[in-house]
């Protein structure tokens, strides 16, 4: 395996010493993490009264921000899986941050569920197994679906992060027994590398591992937002029960989940000094791909909405009525120039596709899905199909409490991450670049430039 | 993950023409003409239900090849470089579709039960901005003629660096061919130029084409299907509708490659294990989304039992139509799932040919459940021998125009774009296999 090995340097830096960036950093997410668990410990010391959810609205923030957490859990391994399927060559820099981000985002995700719930500790009642008076959860429950479909997804992402992550790990290892065979860092990686030594048997087992996996975890991938949108869908309340829900769902959550990919990854460029990994080429290849996600989204909000207007019926209508002209209409405007107009503008051009304009773009697009999913949950809430419990919804400071914390959890949870292992594939970058010796060499054909 | 050979120079290779197989179709034709007006002479609208279902399905069939096309093009890929010509020559079924739609339009409350339900039905009155004949006939003119625009003129694009290359060596050269090659290279710059221009060209219009496909394919599928029980809507049928079709497109495509693979050599040689391999996989995929999508719809349904939405589901599922649906299932889903599983029988052409094949019948029983069960009268029969008759005139047509494409213009593109290396590095030499 060859490869400019001083362009490592930048990988290992946080991972050989401590970084003071790094520490200040994960000091002041630390801080934003914890209003969350503050927040909670306020609601569960104090009752779900403090929050805002009330009679209709009973699913308000918390909702929300599960769906669209658990949203963002796509990115990862959704898009990595894809691209490895489909053996893109420039996906090697970016599966792993991108993996990361589906494991933290899906346990920060899960975790709202418990929130919403006013005794987080009977949260067992949704493991499949008979209570004590031998009842077992209601099996035609969405939910219980939930919980199956996030359990499994959480479990393979795992597997799935960890398992490319092994020969980074032992590269880790034996750096750190040359430099000092008894540093605590050397013992800590000798124990997480698993015995790593690189043998032909090794990476034969690793390569059909990870090639399983991969095909694996797309179906798992799909059902878990398909599942999720099923809460919503299998109610027959006005705009929620639309047979579109279960693929525009899981187009959303991709479609998000490039949007954080391409913020984390702006920040790790900008913060970690990754320009010759995480370089123009990916910010551009990526955005053509957050184009195409655009686009689906787009259509799929087209085809949802179109389909409600032909099919006319008075409760759906009134609620189409408040997100295009009424109570929801300036957050709902608001999505779809964000979610629509905005990126098509910017990344239609090469030129939008630089990596700062991406990670714009992205932002916006966050705020636009997030919008996006409070309309789903609370504007059809606040008209539900018996109109005799008409109502609003006003969040409190618990419940924009726990929103800024989330943000805080995931920043928090990617930094140690980055502290503990290096955030580009190395090894997979080597091989890359030792392909493409090979094809430079045995390249013949007059090339056609494109952007 | 094999590397993908594309040859610096390929050779030009024609459909070769056939007498038989040209007496074949016009026998088609003439018999799918004849029952239609014999069908047509018994119950005109069991005619026109077994005419608008089989146009369609040779619609779908047509513009998810093209898709196909277009969506390698934008993801530049070349594994199907033999066979992105196959999926080009749909197109030229596109024009005998559009003069076929026309009859269709001219159809009155005859066929749609909604224009007489307006003057009683509060629920259809409401959705009178959408249900009219005249926005009715006026989408479906300026969508399909804008959406076939685009995927002839892609075609053109495609075509054009072509008649550079085969200028000298043409050994086929007809009347016609020379009348087509004077067509497409009027204003002829340079070869090298063209390529330059066509390649631009393509991939500035291919997303739009994308875009248009979708949206019009919505269109159809709520004009001709969803509007005739017009109480029922669902937002997943317009996707459902066309990713079918995008999947009835790449079947068709496995299939004529199969086929092209027995007329010629070079077809032979051309449409390898690697090509072979990467269509049925994606023939496979597709059973799988198909079955996602399908499946999306009927549980939320099922699970909802709203009257107004159920009767859809329940019509398809009763005793007089649950055979049929049964059967769209069984081979939809059951025999491709299983038969396209594993890696032989997508390489093994007779194999993938078969699977495809049953794909194509699926998909021409699910087009026709989606629309029959909606006007059926009780105590008719729910299938009979006119559905196919009359569908041998659609199958006439779309194969008559396909080969004419084929035999007329070089059946394997012969200029091979070369996209940036960044997409070629992809396909390294491990363990790499040709036929």
């Amino acid at each position: 395996m060859t490869g400019d090995r001083s362009r490592e340097e930048p990988l290992f830096r946080p991972l050989t010493a401590w970084r003071p960036k790094l520490i200040l950093g994960s000091l002041f997410t630390g801080a934003v993490a914890a209003l969350l668990f503050y927040s909670w410990g306020y609601q569960i010391r104090n009752d779900i009264g403090v929050a805002g959810i009330n009679r209709p609205v009973f699913w308000g923030f918390y909702i929300t921000n599960f769906v669209f957490w658990i949203g963002i859990s796509h990115a990862g391994t959704l898009i990595s899986a894809i691209l490895r399927v489909t053996s893109a060559e420039w996906r090697r820099p970016v599966t792993r941050c991108a993996e990361a981000i589906t494991v933290f985002a899906l346990l920060i995700g899960g975790l709202f569920p418990l929130i919403h719930l006013g005794r987080p500790w009977l949260f067992w009642f949704m493991i499949p197994l008979p209570n004590h008076r031998g009842l077992w959860p209601n099996f035609r429950s969405p939910l219980v679906w939930d919980i199956t479909a996030i359990g499994t997804y959480l479990i393979g992402s795992i597997l799935y992060l960890l398992l490319p992550l092994l020969p980074d790990l032992a590269i880790l290892r034996d750096r750190h027994t040359a430099d000092n065979p008894d540093s605590a860092r050397a013992r800590i990686y000798r124990f997480i590398a698993l015995g790593w030594r690189g043998t032909a048997q090794q990476w034969h087992s690793l390569e059909s591992g990870i090639r399983a996996l991969a095909v694996i975890i797309i179906p798992v991938a799909v059902s878990v937002h398909t599942i999720v949108s099923w809460d919503f869908s299998m109610t027959l309340q006005p705009m929620w029960h639309s047979t579109i829900f279960g693929p525009y769902f899981v187009v959303g959550a991709i479609y998000s989940g490039i949007a954080v990919l391409m913020v984390t990854m702006y920040l790790l460029r900008r913060g970690m000094g990754l320009e010759s990994y995480l370089n123009d080429k990916v910010f551009n290849n990526l955005g053509l791909l957050f184009l195409a996600f655009t686009l689906i989204w787009g259509y799929f909000t087209f085809a949802e909405h179109l389909t409600v207007w032909y099919g006319n019926e008075p409760s759906e209508m009134a609620v189409f009525t408040e997100r295009i002209s009424g109570k929801y209409a300036r957050i709902f405007w608001a999505m779809v120039l964000l979610n629509v107009a905005v990126p098509v503008l910017v990344l239609s051009f090469p030129r939008g596709r630089k990596p700062w304009l991406t990670a714009i773009v992205g932002v916006g697009v966050l705020i636009g899905m997030w919008i996006e999913r409070f309309i789903i949950v609370v504007g059809t809430l606040s008209l539900p199909r018996l109109d005799f419990t008409v109502g609003s919804y006003q969040p409190t400071w618990v419940e924009l409490g726990i929103l800024v914390g989330s943000f805080g959890c995931f920043a928090l949870l990617y930094l140690v991450f980055v502290q503990i292992a290096p955030i580009v594939s190395i090894w997979e970058v080597r091989e890359g670049d030792h392909h493409l010796n090979q094809v430079h060499s045995a390249t013949e054909h007059p090339v056609l430039e494109t952007t | 993950m094999a590397h993908i050979h594309v040859p610096a120079e390929v050779s030009v290779c024609y459909l070769p023409r056939s007498r038989k197989a040209n007496l074949l179709i016009l026998a088609f034709i003439v018999v799918g003409v004849v029952s239609f007006y014999i069908r047509w002479r018994q119950d005109p609208q069991a005619a026109w239900i077994s005419y608008i279902t089989n146009w369609l399905y040779f619609t779908s069939v047509s513009m998810g090849g093209l898709l196909l096309a277009i969506a390698t093009w934008i993801t530049k890929a070349k594994w199907n470089w033999s066979m992105r010509r196959v999926n080009q020559s749909f197109v030229a079924f596109l024009p005998l579709s559009f003069l076929l739609v026309l009859p269709m339009l001219s159809l009155g409350e005859s066929y749609f039960p909604w224009i007489e339900m307006m003057a009683g039905d509060p629920v259809v009155q409401k959705k009178s901005a959408y249900l009219n004949m005249p926005f009715l006939i006026v989408r479906n003119i300026l969508g399909l003629a804008a959406l076939f625009g685009v995927a002839l003129y892609f075609v053109y694009l495609a075509l054009r660096p072509d008649m550079g290359l085969t200028d000298q060596r043409t050994e086929a050269g007809g009347k016609s061919e020379e009348a087509w090659r004077a067509r497409l290279t009027r204003g002829w710059m340079g070869q090298e130029k063209e390529q330059v221009r066509s390649y631009k060209r393509m991939t500035t219009i291919a997303p739009v084409f994308v875009i248009m496909y979708a949206v019009v394919m919505t269109m159809l599928s709520y004009d001709w299907i969803m509007s005739l029980e017009p109480h029922w809507f669902s937002t997943m049928l317009g996707p459902w509708f066309f990713m079918g079709a995008f999947w009835a497109g790449i079947a068709a495509t496995a299939l004529w490659s199969m086929y092209l693979r027995t007329q010629h050599e070079d077809f032979h040689r051309h449409i390898g294990l690697q090509q072979r391999h990467d269509i049925g996989k994606l023939a496979f995929g597709f059973c799988v989304f198909w079955t996602y999508l399908f499946f999306s719809q009927y549980i939320v349904i099922w699970y909802g039992k709203l009257p107004w939405e159920q009767a859809w589901i329940v019509r398809r599922s009763d005793e007089v139509w649950g055979g049929l649906s049964g059967l769209v299932i069984l081979l939809c889903f059951v025999i491709p799932f299983a038969g396209l599983i594993g890696r032989k029988p997508k390489t093994k052409p007779v194999l993938l040919a078969f699977f495809t094949s049953v794909i194509l019948v699926g998909m021409w029983l699910e087009r026709y459940v989606m629309l029959a069960p909606s006007l059926h009268h009780e105590g008719d029969p729910v299938f009979t021998i006119w559905q196919p008759l009359i569908g041998l005139m659609f199958l006439g047509l779309y194969l008559g125009s396909v080969r004419w494409f084929l035999t007329t213009f070089p059946a394997i593109q012969v200029w091979q774009p070369m996209v940036d290396p960044e997409t070629r590095e992809a396909e390294i030499p491990a363990g790499f296999a040709t036929d």
